[in-house]
Protein backbone atom coordinates (compact mmCIF):
# COMPACT_ATOMS: atom_id res chain seq x y z
CA UNK A 1 0.00 0.00 0.00
CA UNK A 2 1.72 3.11 -1.18
CA UNK A 3 0.99 6.50 -2.73
CA UNK A 4 2.31 7.58 -6.11
CA UNK A 5 1.66 10.23 -8.74
CA UNK A 6 -0.21 9.19 -11.89
CA UNK A 7 -1.32 10.87 -15.09
CA UNK A 8 -4.77 12.42 -15.13
CA UNK A 9 -6.02 11.18 -18.48
CA UNK A 10 -4.18 7.91 -18.75
CA UNK A 11 -5.17 6.13 -15.60
CA UNK A 12 -8.50 4.41 -15.73
CA UNK A 13 -8.48 2.26 -12.61
CA UNK A 14 -10.52 0.78 -9.82
CA UNK A 15 -11.95 4.15 -8.92
CA UNK A 16 -14.34 3.38 -11.72
CA UNK A 17 -15.86 0.38 -9.97
CA UNK A 18 -15.62 2.09 -6.63
CA UNK A 19 -17.58 5.07 -7.89
CA UNK A 20 -20.26 2.82 -9.37
CA UNK A 21 -20.72 1.19 -5.99
CA UNK A 22 -20.75 4.58 -4.32
CA UNK A 23 -23.35 5.83 -6.71
CA UNK A 24 -25.52 2.75 -6.23
CA UNK A 25 -25.42 3.23 -2.45
CA UNK A 26 -26.20 6.93 -2.84
CA UNK A 27 -29.08 6.12 -5.17
CA UNK A 28 -30.50 3.66 -2.67
CA UNK A 29 -30.10 6.05 0.26
CA UNK A 30 -31.57 9.05 -1.51
CA UNK A 31 -34.46 7.01 -2.83
CA UNK A 32 -35.14 5.63 0.61
CA UNK A 33 -34.57 8.83 2.58
CA UNK A 34 -35.64 11.60 0.27
CA UNK A 35 -37.49 10.78 -2.90
CA UNK A 36 -39.96 8.21 -1.63
CA UNK A 37 -41.12 10.25 1.40
CA UNK A 38 -41.07 13.44 -0.64
CA UNK A 39 -43.19 11.99 -3.44
CA UNK A 40 -45.55 10.41 -0.93
CA UNK A 41 -45.78 13.72 0.88
CA UNK A 42 -46.48 15.58 -2.34
CA UNK A 43 -49.15 13.04 -3.27
CA UNK A 44 -50.77 13.42 0.13
CA UNK A 45 -50.67 17.16 -0.15
CA UNK A 46 -52.13 17.08 -3.66
CA UNK A 47 -54.95 14.91 -2.39
CA UNK A 48 -55.52 17.26 0.52
CA UNK A 49 -55.63 20.25 -1.79
CA UNK A 50 -57.97 18.43 -4.15
CA UNK A 51 -60.33 17.57 -1.31
CA UNK A 52 -60.15 21.14 -0.03
CA UNK A 53 -60.95 22.39 -3.49
CA UNK A 54 -63.83 19.98 -3.72
CA UNK A 55 -65.29 21.08 -0.41
CA UNK A 56 -64.74 24.72 -1.31
CA UNK A 57 -66.57 24.18 -4.57
CA UNK A 58 -69.43 22.47 -2.74
CA UNK A 59 -69.58 25.36 -0.27
CA UNK A 60 -69.62 27.81 -3.11
CA UNK A 61 -72.44 25.95 -4.79
CA UNK A 62 -74.38 25.91 -1.56
CA UNK A 63 -73.81 29.60 -1.07
CA UNK A 64 -74.93 30.31 -4.62
CA UNK A 65 -78.06 28.26 -4.05
CA UNK A 66 -78.76 30.08 -0.80
CA UNK A 67 -78.26 33.41 -2.47
CA UNK A 68 -80.63 32.44 -5.26
CA UNK A 69 -83.19 31.36 -2.71
CA UNK A 70 -82.84 34.57 -0.82
CA UNK A 71 -83.27 36.71 -3.88
CA UNK A 72 -86.30 34.63 -4.78
CA UNK A 73 -87.81 35.23 -1.34
CA UNK A 74 -86.95 38.89 -1.49
CA UNK A 75 -88.57 39.18 -4.89
CA UNK A 76 -91.69 37.50 -3.63
CA UNK A 77 -91.84 39.73 -0.57
CA UNK A 78 -91.36 42.80 -2.69
CA UNK A 79 -94.09 41.67 -5.03
CA UNK A 80 -96.40 41.10 -2.10
CA UNK A 81 -95.69 44.44 -0.53
CA UNK A 82 -96.28 46.12 -3.87
CA UNK A 83 -99.61 44.38 -4.16
CA UNK A 84 -100.55 45.43 -0.66
CA UNK A 85 -99.65 49.04 -1.32
CA UNK A 86 -101.57 49.01 -4.58
CA UNK A 87 -104.58 47.56 -2.86
CA UNK A 88 -104.40 50.21 -0.17
CA UNK A 89 -104.09 52.89 -2.80
CA UNK A 90 -107.13 51.59 -4.62
CA UNK A 91 -109.09 51.38 -1.40
CA UNK A 92 -108.18 54.90 -0.41
CA UNK A 93 -109.17 56.13 -3.86
CA UNK A 94 -112.49 54.37 -3.59
CA UNK A 95 -113.13 55.74 -0.15
CA UNK A 96 -112.33 59.22 -1.26
CA UNK A 97 -114.60 58.97 -4.27
CA UNK A 98 -117.39 57.55 -2.15
CA UNK A 99 -116.98 60.22 0.50
CA UNK A 100 -116.94 62.93 -2.12
CA UNK A 101 -120.11 61.72 -3.77
CA UNK A 102 -121.81 61.30 -0.40
CA UNK A 103 -120.85 64.77 0.62
CA UNK A 104 -122.16 66.13 -2.64
CA UNK A 105 -125.42 64.31 -2.17
CA UNK A 106 -125.68 65.55 1.40
CA UNK A 107 -125.05 69.08 0.35
CA UNK A 108 -127.66 68.87 -2.38
CA UNK A 109 -130.14 67.44 0.02
CA UNK A 110 -129.49 70.13 2.55
CA UNK A 111 -129.83 72.74 -0.16
CA UNK A 112 -133.07 71.22 -1.35
CA UNK A 113 -134.39 71.10 2.20
CA UNK A 114 -133.50 74.69 2.71
CA UNK A 115 -135.18 75.71 -0.53
CA UNK A 116 -138.25 73.74 0.30
CA UNK A 117 -138.39 75.33 3.76
CA UNK A 118 -138.06 78.76 2.24
CA UNK A 119 -140.84 78.00 -0.20
CA UNK A 120 -143.05 76.76 2.59
CA UNK A 121 -142.33 79.76 4.70
CA UNK A 122 -143.11 82.05 1.83
CA UNK A 123 -146.41 80.29 1.16
CA UNK A 124 -147.24 80.48 4.84
CA UNK A 125 -146.34 84.09 4.92
CA UNK A 126 -148.49 84.82 1.90
CA UNK A 127 -151.36 83.07 3.59
CA UNK A 128 -150.76 85.01 6.76
CA UNK A 129 -150.58 88.17 4.75
CA UNK A 130 -153.84 87.37 3.06
CA UNK A 131 -155.40 86.70 6.40
CA UNK A 132 -153.97 89.93 7.67
CA UNK A 133 -155.41 91.78 4.64
CA UNK A 134 -158.76 90.29 5.37
CA UNK A 135 -158.57 91.20 9.01
CA UNK A 136 -157.35 94.64 8.22
CA UNK A 137 -160.11 95.02 5.64
CA UNK A 138 -162.66 93.79 8.12
CA UNK A 139 -161.25 96.02 10.77
CA UNK A 140 -161.23 98.91 8.42
CA UNK A 141 -164.82 98.21 7.38
CA UNK A 142 -165.98 97.91 10.95
CA UNK A 143 -164.35 101.18 11.77
CA UNK A 144 -166.00 102.68 8.81
CA UNK A 145 -169.28 101.28 9.76
CA UNK A 146 -169.17 102.02 13.43
CA UNK A 147 -168.24 105.64 13.13
CA UNK A 148 -169.69 108.35 11.15
CA UNK A 149 -166.73 109.69 9.43
CA UNK A 150 -166.51 112.14 6.63
CA UNK A 151 -165.24 111.35 3.32
CA UNK A 152 -162.27 113.23 4.22
CA UNK A 153 -161.81 110.98 7.24
CA UNK A 154 -162.55 107.94 5.16
CA UNK A 155 -160.12 109.04 2.74
CA UNK A 156 -157.55 109.45 5.49
CA UNK A 157 -158.38 106.09 7.03
CA UNK A 158 -158.21 104.40 3.74
CA UNK A 159 -154.97 106.06 2.97
CA UNK A 160 -153.65 104.96 6.28
CA UNK A 161 -154.78 101.43 5.65
CA UNK A 162 -153.32 101.35 2.28
CA UNK A 163 -150.13 102.73 3.55
CA UNK A 164 -150.13 100.11 6.22
CA UNK A 165 -150.75 97.35 3.71
CA UNK A 166 -148.13 98.73 1.43
CA UNK A 167 -145.71 98.92 4.23
CA UNK A 168 -146.52 95.40 5.21
CA UNK A 169 -146.30 94.22 1.63
CA UNK A 170 -143.01 95.95 1.21
CA UNK A 171 -141.69 94.41 4.32
CA UNK A 172 -142.78 91.00 3.18
CA UNK A 173 -141.36 91.48 -0.27
CA UNK A 174 -138.06 92.43 1.05
CA UNK B 1 30.52 33.78 -32.04
CA UNK B 2 30.17 30.99 -34.48
CA UNK B 3 31.33 28.71 -31.76
CA UNK B 4 28.60 30.04 -29.50
CA UNK B 5 25.95 29.41 -32.12
CA UNK B 6 27.26 25.92 -32.66
CA UNK B 7 27.17 25.29 -28.95
CA UNK B 8 23.58 26.45 -28.79
CA UNK B 9 22.53 24.29 -31.73
CA UNK B 10 24.35 21.26 -30.50
CA UNK B 11 22.79 21.79 -27.04
CA UNK B 12 19.33 21.13 -28.48
CA UNK B 13 18.49 17.51 -28.10
CA UNK B 14 15.67 15.52 -29.68
CA UNK B 15 13.78 15.60 -26.41
CA UNK B 16 13.86 19.39 -26.45
CA UNK B 17 12.38 19.47 -29.92
CA UNK B 18 9.71 17.00 -28.88
CA UNK B 19 8.82 19.16 -25.89
CA UNK B 20 8.63 22.26 -28.06
CA UNK B 21 6.45 20.42 -30.56
CA UNK B 22 4.22 19.22 -27.73
CA UNK B 23 3.56 22.71 -26.42
CA UNK B 24 3.11 24.11 -29.92
CA UNK B 25 0.69 21.33 -30.81
CA UNK B 26 -1.31 21.80 -27.60
CA UNK B 27 -1.62 25.51 -28.34
CA UNK B 28 -2.71 24.88 -31.91
CA UNK B 29 -5.19 22.23 -30.86
CA UNK B 30 -6.91 24.61 -28.50
CA UNK B 31 -6.73 27.54 -30.89
CA UNK B 32 -8.08 25.75 -33.94
CA UNK B 33 -10.26 23.23 -32.17
CA UNK B 34 -12.22 25.81 -30.25
CA UNK B 35 -13.08 27.83 -33.37
CA UNK B 36 -15.68 25.37 -34.55
CA UNK B 37 -17.40 24.87 -31.25
CA UNK B 38 -17.35 28.60 -30.55
CA UNK B 39 -19.03 29.39 -33.87
CA UNK B 40 -21.48 26.57 -33.33
CA UNK B 41 -22.44 27.72 -29.84
CA UNK B 42 -22.81 31.26 -31.09
CA UNK B 43 -25.18 30.08 -33.81
CA UNK B 44 -27.21 28.11 -31.30
CA UNK B 45 -27.47 31.12 -28.99
CA UNK B 46 -28.33 33.44 -31.89
CA UNK B 47 -31.16 31.23 -33.10
CA UNK B 48 -32.43 30.69 -29.59
CA UNK B 49 -32.47 34.47 -29.17
CA UNK B 50 -34.36 34.76 -32.46
CA UNK B 51 -36.90 32.31 -31.18
CA UNK B 52 -37.26 34.08 -27.85
CA UNK B 53 -37.69 37.43 -29.61
CA UNK B 54 -40.41 35.94 -31.77
CA UNK B 55 -42.14 34.03 -28.98
CA UNK B 56 -41.15 35.34 -25.55
CA UNK B 57 -43.58 32.97 -23.83
CA UNK B 58 -41.45 30.01 -25.03
CA UNK B 59 -38.36 31.32 -23.26
CA UNK B 60 -38.11 28.52 -20.69
CA UNK B 61 -38.24 25.66 -23.18
CA UNK B 62 -35.95 27.47 -25.63
CA UNK B 63 -33.38 28.19 -22.92
CA UNK B 64 -33.34 24.56 -21.85
CA UNK B 65 -32.98 23.27 -25.38
CA UNK B 66 -30.34 25.91 -26.10
CA UNK B 67 -28.22 24.88 -23.12
CA UNK B 68 -28.37 21.21 -24.09
CA UNK B 69 -27.67 22.04 -27.72
CA UNK B 70 -24.70 24.12 -26.74
CA UNK B 71 -23.43 21.34 -24.51
CA UNK B 72 -23.52 18.94 -27.44
CA UNK B 73 -21.91 21.49 -29.71
CA UNK B 74 -19.25 22.00 -27.11
CA UNK B 75 -18.23 18.33 -27.47
CA UNK B 76 -15.75 19.11 -30.23
CA UNK B 77 -14.19 21.86 -28.17
CA UNK B 78 -13.95 19.52 -25.21
CA UNK B 79 -12.34 16.85 -27.41
CA UNK B 80 -9.68 19.32 -28.44
CA UNK B 81 -9.20 20.28 -24.78
CA UNK B 82 -8.73 16.63 -23.88
CA UNK B 83 -6.26 16.19 -26.71
CA UNK B 84 -4.40 19.28 -25.54
CA UNK B 85 -4.30 17.92 -22.01
CA UNK B 86 -3.02 14.60 -23.29
CA UNK B 87 -0.35 16.41 -25.30
CA UNK B 88 0.71 18.52 -22.35
CA UNK B 89 0.60 16.06 -19.52
CA UNK B 90 0.66 12.53 -20.89
CA UNK B 91 2.75 12.41 -24.05
CA UNK C 1 5.74 25.09 -11.30
CA UNK C 2 2.85 23.09 -12.68
CA UNK C 3 4.42 19.66 -12.59
CA UNK C 4 1.52 18.16 -10.68
CA UNK C 5 -1.19 19.88 -12.69
CA UNK C 6 -1.74 16.92 -14.99
CA UNK C 7 -1.14 14.33 -12.31
CA UNK C 8 -3.07 12.91 -9.44
CA UNK C 9 -2.40 10.93 -6.29
CA UNK C 10 -2.93 7.24 -6.76
CA UNK C 11 -3.30 4.81 -3.91
CA UNK C 12 -1.68 1.53 -4.80
CA UNK C 13 -3.07 -1.40 -2.85
CA UNK C 14 -1.69 -4.87 -3.25
CA UNK C 15 -3.80 -7.74 -1.99
CA UNK C 16 -2.01 -11.00 -2.65
CA UNK C 17 -1.34 -11.04 -6.35
CA UNK C 18 -3.98 -8.37 -7.06
CA UNK C 19 -2.76 -4.85 -7.56
CA UNK C 20 -5.52 -2.28 -7.21
CA UNK C 21 -5.12 1.43 -7.94
CA UNK C 22 -7.45 4.07 -6.54
CA UNK C 23 -7.63 7.81 -7.07
CA UNK C 24 -7.40 8.83 -3.45
CA UNK C 25 -8.66 12.41 -3.71
CA UNK C 26 -11.60 11.60 -5.95
CA UNK C 27 -12.76 8.80 -3.68
CA UNK C 28 -12.49 10.87 -0.52
CA UNK C 29 -14.24 13.79 -2.18
CA UNK C 30 -17.05 11.62 -3.47
CA UNK C 31 -17.50 10.29 0.04
CA UNK C 32 -17.76 13.84 1.28
CA UNK C 33 -20.35 14.58 -1.38
CA UNK C 34 -22.35 11.47 -0.52
CA UNK C 35 -22.22 12.34 3.16
CA UNK C 36 -23.45 15.86 2.39
CA UNK C 37 -26.30 14.55 0.28
CA UNK C 38 -27.35 12.04 2.92
CA UNK C 39 -27.27 14.73 5.60
CA UNK C 40 -29.35 16.95 3.32
CA UNK C 41 -31.81 14.12 2.74
CA UNK C 42 -32.10 13.41 6.46
CA UNK C 43 -32.62 17.09 7.20
CA UNK C 44 -35.33 17.38 4.55
CA UNK C 45 -36.96 14.19 5.77
CA UNK C 46 -37.28 15.56 9.28
CA UNK C 47 -39.49 18.30 7.93
CA UNK C 48 -41.61 15.81 6.06
CA UNK C 49 -42.33 13.79 9.18
CA UNK C 50 -44.76 16.40 10.46
CA UNK C 51 -48.40 16.14 9.60
CA UNK C 52 -49.67 18.24 6.77
CA UNK C 53 -51.03 21.50 8.07
CA UNK C 54 -52.82 24.41 6.54
CA UNK C 55 -49.58 25.90 5.34
CA UNK C 56 -46.50 23.80 4.47
CA UNK C 57 -43.54 24.58 6.73
CA UNK C 58 -40.29 25.87 5.31
CA UNK C 59 -38.70 22.47 4.73
CA UNK C 60 -41.85 21.12 3.12
CA UNK C 61 -41.95 24.10 0.78
CA UNK C 62 -38.29 23.51 -0.04
CA UNK C 63 -38.88 19.84 -0.81
CA UNK C 64 -41.84 20.86 -2.91
CA UNK C 65 -39.71 23.32 -4.88
CA UNK C 66 -36.85 20.81 -5.29
CA UNK C 67 -39.07 17.99 -6.51
CA UNK C 68 -40.91 20.43 -8.76
CA UNK C 69 -37.61 21.59 -10.25
CA UNK C 70 -36.34 18.04 -10.83
CA UNK C 71 -39.63 16.93 -12.32
CA UNK C 72 -40.27 20.03 -14.41
CA UNK C 73 -36.77 20.51 -15.81
CA UNK C 74 -35.49 16.94 -16.10
CA UNK C 75 -37.89 14.03 -16.04
CA UNK C 76 -40.71 15.88 -17.78
CA UNK C 77 -38.63 15.50 -20.93
CA UNK C 78 -39.07 11.75 -20.95
CA UNK C 79 -41.18 10.36 -23.77
CA UNK C 80 -43.58 8.49 -21.54
CA UNK C 81 -45.04 9.08 -18.11
CA UNK C 82 -44.04 5.59 -17.02
CA UNK C 83 -40.38 6.16 -17.90
CA UNK C 84 -40.43 9.47 -16.03
CA UNK C 85 -41.84 7.83 -12.91
CA UNK C 86 -39.46 4.88 -13.01
CA UNK C 87 -36.32 6.88 -13.62
CA UNK C 88 -37.12 9.90 -11.46
CA UNK C 89 -34.91 8.78 -8.57
CA UNK C 90 -32.05 7.81 -10.86
CA UNK C 91 -31.97 11.05 -12.83
CA UNK C 92 -32.48 13.15 -9.70
CA UNK C 93 -29.69 11.39 -7.85
CA UNK C 94 -27.44 11.75 -10.87
CA UNK C 95 -28.16 15.46 -11.04
CA UNK C 96 -27.73 16.12 -7.33
CA UNK C 97 -24.54 14.04 -7.15
CA UNK C 98 -22.90 15.73 -10.12
CA UNK C 99 -24.09 19.15 -8.97
CA UNK C 100 -22.57 18.75 -5.52
CA UNK C 101 -19.41 17.20 -6.98
CA UNK C 102 -18.99 20.29 -9.15
CA UNK C 103 -19.84 22.73 -6.40
CA UNK C 104 -17.59 21.25 -3.75
CA UNK C 105 -14.48 22.67 -5.45
CA UNK C 106 -15.61 26.11 -4.26
CA UNK C 107 -14.43 25.16 -0.78
CA UNK C 108 -10.65 25.73 -0.51
CA UNK C 109 -8.49 22.58 -0.64
CA UNK C 110 -11.47 20.57 -1.92
CA UNK C 111 -11.40 19.05 -5.36
CA UNK C 112 -14.31 18.09 -7.57
CA UNK C 113 -14.55 14.32 -7.90
CA UNK C 114 -15.85 15.03 -11.39
CA UNK C 115 -12.44 16.27 -12.45
CA UNK C 116 -11.40 12.64 -12.29
CA UNK C 117 -12.06 10.76 -15.51
CA UNK C 118 -12.90 7.54 -13.65
CA UNK C 119 -15.85 9.15 -11.91
CA UNK C 120 -17.36 10.75 -14.99
CA UNK C 121 -16.76 7.63 -17.05
CA UNK C 122 -18.45 5.38 -14.52
CA UNK C 123 -21.49 7.67 -14.45
CA UNK C 124 -21.64 7.95 -18.24
CA UNK C 125 -21.29 4.21 -18.66
CA UNK C 126 -24.00 3.67 -16.08
CA UNK C 127 -26.31 5.91 -18.12
CA UNK C 128 -25.32 4.03 -21.27
CA UNK C 129 -26.06 0.64 -19.74
CA UNK C 130 -29.28 2.01 -18.35
CA UNK C 131 -30.38 3.29 -21.75
CA UNK C 132 -29.55 -0.05 -23.45
CA UNK C 133 -31.34 -2.02 -20.75
CA UNK C 134 -34.43 0.14 -21.00
CA UNK C 135 -34.36 0.02 -24.80
CA UNK C 136 -34.12 -3.78 -24.65
CA UNK C 137 -36.92 -4.01 -22.12
CA UNK C 138 -39.26 -1.62 -23.84
CA UNK C 139 -38.70 -2.61 -27.44
CA UNK C 140 -38.14 -6.32 -27.02
CA UNK C 141 -35.10 -8.26 -28.28
CA UNK C 142 -35.97 -8.37 -31.96
CA UNK C 143 -36.75 -4.72 -32.36
CA UNK C 144 -33.75 -3.80 -30.21
CA UNK C 145 -31.27 -5.61 -32.43
CA UNK C 146 -33.08 -4.53 -35.56
CA UNK C 147 -32.46 -0.94 -34.50
CA UNK C 148 -28.73 -1.48 -35.14
CA UNK C 149 -29.11 -2.51 -38.80
CA UNK C 150 -31.37 0.35 -39.73
CA UNK C 151 -31.67 1.88 -42.25
CA UNK C 152 -29.27 -0.58 -44.01
CA UNK C 153 -27.39 -3.63 -42.66
CA UNK C 154 -24.02 -2.22 -43.68
CA UNK C 155 -24.62 0.67 -41.28
CA UNK C 156 -24.13 -1.70 -38.33
CA UNK C 157 -20.56 -0.62 -37.46
CA UNK C 158 -21.53 3.01 -37.81
CA UNK C 159 -24.49 2.56 -35.48
CA UNK C 160 -22.35 0.75 -32.92
CA UNK C 161 -19.69 3.44 -33.05
CA UNK C 162 -22.41 6.07 -32.72
CA UNK C 163 -23.78 4.35 -29.63
CA UNK C 164 -20.33 4.04 -28.06
CA UNK C 165 -19.50 7.66 -28.85
CA UNK C 166 -22.36 8.78 -26.67
CA UNK C 167 -20.97 7.72 -23.27
CA UNK C 168 -17.47 8.76 -24.33
CA UNK C 169 -18.55 12.29 -25.21
CA UNK C 170 -20.84 12.31 -22.17
CA UNK C 171 -17.96 11.50 -19.85
CA UNK C 172 -15.38 13.71 -21.55
CA UNK C 173 -17.73 16.71 -21.61
CA UNK C 174 -18.13 16.76 -17.85
CA UNK C 175 -14.51 15.89 -17.19
CA UNK C 176 -13.19 18.45 -19.69
CA UNK C 177 -15.31 21.28 -18.35
CA UNK C 178 -14.52 20.70 -14.71
CA UNK C 179 -10.87 19.79 -15.21
CA UNK C 180 -10.34 22.71 -17.60
CA UNK C 181 -11.84 25.06 -15.05
CA UNK C 182 -9.66 23.60 -12.31
CA UNK C 183 -6.50 23.96 -14.42
CA UNK C 184 -7.35 27.52 -15.37
CA UNK C 185 -7.98 28.31 -11.73
CA UNK C 186 -4.73 26.68 -10.64
CA UNK C 187 -2.72 28.57 -13.27
CA UNK C 188 -4.34 31.95 -12.53
CA UNK C 189 -4.13 31.68 -8.76
CA UNK C 190 -0.70 30.05 -8.74
CA UNK C 191 1.13 32.23 -11.21
CA UNK C 192 -0.74 35.14 -12.77
CA UNK C 193 -3.01 37.03 -10.37
CA UNK C 194 -3.22 35.46 -6.93
CA UNK C 195 -5.79 37.89 -5.50
CA UNK C 196 -9.48 38.68 -6.14
CA UNK C 197 -9.58 37.21 -9.64
CA UNK C 198 -9.29 33.56 -8.50
CA UNK C 199 -12.32 34.10 -6.24
CA UNK C 200 -14.43 35.38 -9.13
CA UNK C 201 -13.15 32.60 -11.40
CA UNK C 202 -13.87 30.06 -8.69
CA UNK C 203 -17.43 31.31 -8.38
CA UNK C 204 -17.84 31.24 -12.15
CA UNK C 205 -16.33 27.83 -12.81
CA UNK C 206 -17.41 26.22 -9.57
CA UNK C 207 -20.95 27.49 -9.26
CA UNK C 208 -22.14 28.62 -12.68
CA UNK C 209 -20.39 26.19 -15.01
CA UNK C 210 -20.80 23.47 -12.39
CA UNK C 211 -24.56 23.95 -12.24
CA UNK C 212 -24.90 24.12 -16.02
CA UNK C 213 -22.77 21.05 -16.55
CA UNK C 214 -24.67 19.08 -13.92
CA UNK C 215 -27.93 20.06 -15.59
CA UNK C 216 -26.55 19.18 -19.01
CA UNK C 217 -25.25 15.85 -17.75
CA UNK C 218 -28.62 14.84 -16.33
CA UNK C 219 -30.44 16.27 -19.32
CA UNK C 220 -28.27 14.32 -21.75
CA UNK C 221 -28.85 11.17 -19.70
CA UNK C 222 -32.58 11.78 -20.18
CA UNK C 223 -32.08 12.44 -23.89
CA UNK C 224 -29.91 9.31 -24.43
CA UNK C 225 -32.39 7.06 -22.66
CA UNK C 226 -35.21 8.69 -24.58
CA UNK C 227 -33.53 8.20 -27.94
CA UNK C 228 -32.57 4.61 -27.15
CA UNK C 229 -36.10 3.75 -26.09
CA UNK C 230 -37.86 5.57 -28.89
CA UNK C 231 -35.96 4.99 -32.13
Amino acid sequence: MNLEWGKVVKSLNWTFIFNLVNFAILLYLLKRLLFKPALAYLDRRRELIASRMESARADEEKAAKLAAERTEVLKKAYEQSRQIVEKAHAQAEETIVAAKSEAKQDAERILDDARMQIEQERVQMKQELRRAYAEISVLGASRVLKREVKLKDHRRLLDELLAEIDEEALRIKQ
Amino acid sequence: MLQDAQNVVSGISGADIATAAKYLAAGFVMAIGSIGSAIGEGLVAAHALDGIARQPEMEGALMRTMVVGQAITESTGIYSLVVAIILLFVV
Amino acid sequence: MFEHLGEKLILHVTIGSFSLRFDLVAIIMSWVVIALLVVLALWLRRGLRQEIEEKPNRIQAMVDALIDLLKGQLTSNFASERLARELFSFISTLFLFVLLCNWISVIPYFQSPTQDLNVTFSLALLVFVMSQVFAFRMKGGRRYFKGFIEPYPFMLPLNIVGEIAKPVSHAFRLFGNIFGGAILLAVVSGELIPVVVPAALNAFFGLFIGAIQAFVFAMLAVAYINVAVES
